[in-house]
């Protein structure tokens, strides 16, 4: 698996830990009864600042474990990781874009009919951030099935 | 309009070229081995200027390295 495969992986396993964590977390509120705004709001905090942290995160350990295999393999004591990212690559990766983007733009108008339809803002908001966080998980799976058969 | 896909002979050219590996070729090119990888089970056709640089490695013309084949609905297809 290239450095990107890689990336992408660990990225994938990253957001769908992000959104079982909050899945559950608004479903306990629902379960509960503290789904009020002050709840819903510090949980969109926590998990933006989940996914910056943890994508950062994972970016540097892909980066030092990729580190430590070339060095396994090669016996080098600097090995050079190939993250060098090619026009495939972006190519790849701007497609992957354009599914997340898609997932997302349906999520919204899902949410906003939700508000329409006359339930909570509350029921909104959450929801809008559960289809972000689908829109990237689906992103990844496009990148990496795009990076086993190509196109 | 009928469809078509780019053809390649890089597997051939590395072999004329000393068994040129795919990494060696991927940094005179500038692209990752998994592109050249690819490229090789045509599963990615090249930008034109990936495509010259190929060429200019070899040192053979585009249409040596590249061909686009017509796929006509026929079945039969027509190389260029």
């Amino acid at each position: 698996m290239s450095y990107q495969g890689k990336n992408i992986t660990v990225s994938l396993i990253s957001f769908t830990v992000i959104l079982g964590f909050y899945s559950i977390r608004i479903l306990q509120m629902i379960w509960f009864g503290s789904f009020n705004s002050t709840n819903v709001f510090r949980l969109w905090g926590i998990v933006i600042i989940l996914s910056i942290v943890i994508t950062i995160i994972a970016t540097i350990l892909t980066h030092i474990g990729s580190s430590i295999v070339q060095a396994v393999k090669t016996g080098e004591e600097n090995p050079e990781v190939d993250d060098l990212e090619d026009e495939r690559d972006k190519l790849i990766d701007l497609r992957g874009i354009k599914v997340t983007y898609i997932v997302f733009s349906m999520g919204i108008f899902l949410s906003m009919l939700t508000y329409v339809l006359g339930y909570s803002p509350l029921v909104m908001f959450s929801l809008l951030i559960f289809f972000g966080i689908t829109g990237q998980i689906s992103g990844d799976i496009s990148r990496l099935v795009l990076y086993r058969k190509g196109f | 309009m009928s469809r078509g896909r780019i053809h390649n002979n890089i597997r051939k050219l590395r072999f004329f070229h000393g068994e040129m590996t795919q990494e060696q070729l991927a940094k005179k090119v500038g692209v990752t081995r998994q592109t050249i990888i690819a490229m090789e089970q045509d599963k990615y056709s090249p930008s034109l200027e990936l495509a010259f640089r190929i060429a200019y490695v070899f040192g053979v013309p585009l249409e040596d390295a590249f061909s686009f084949i017509f796929e006509e609905e026929t079945n039969s297809s027509n190389q260029i």
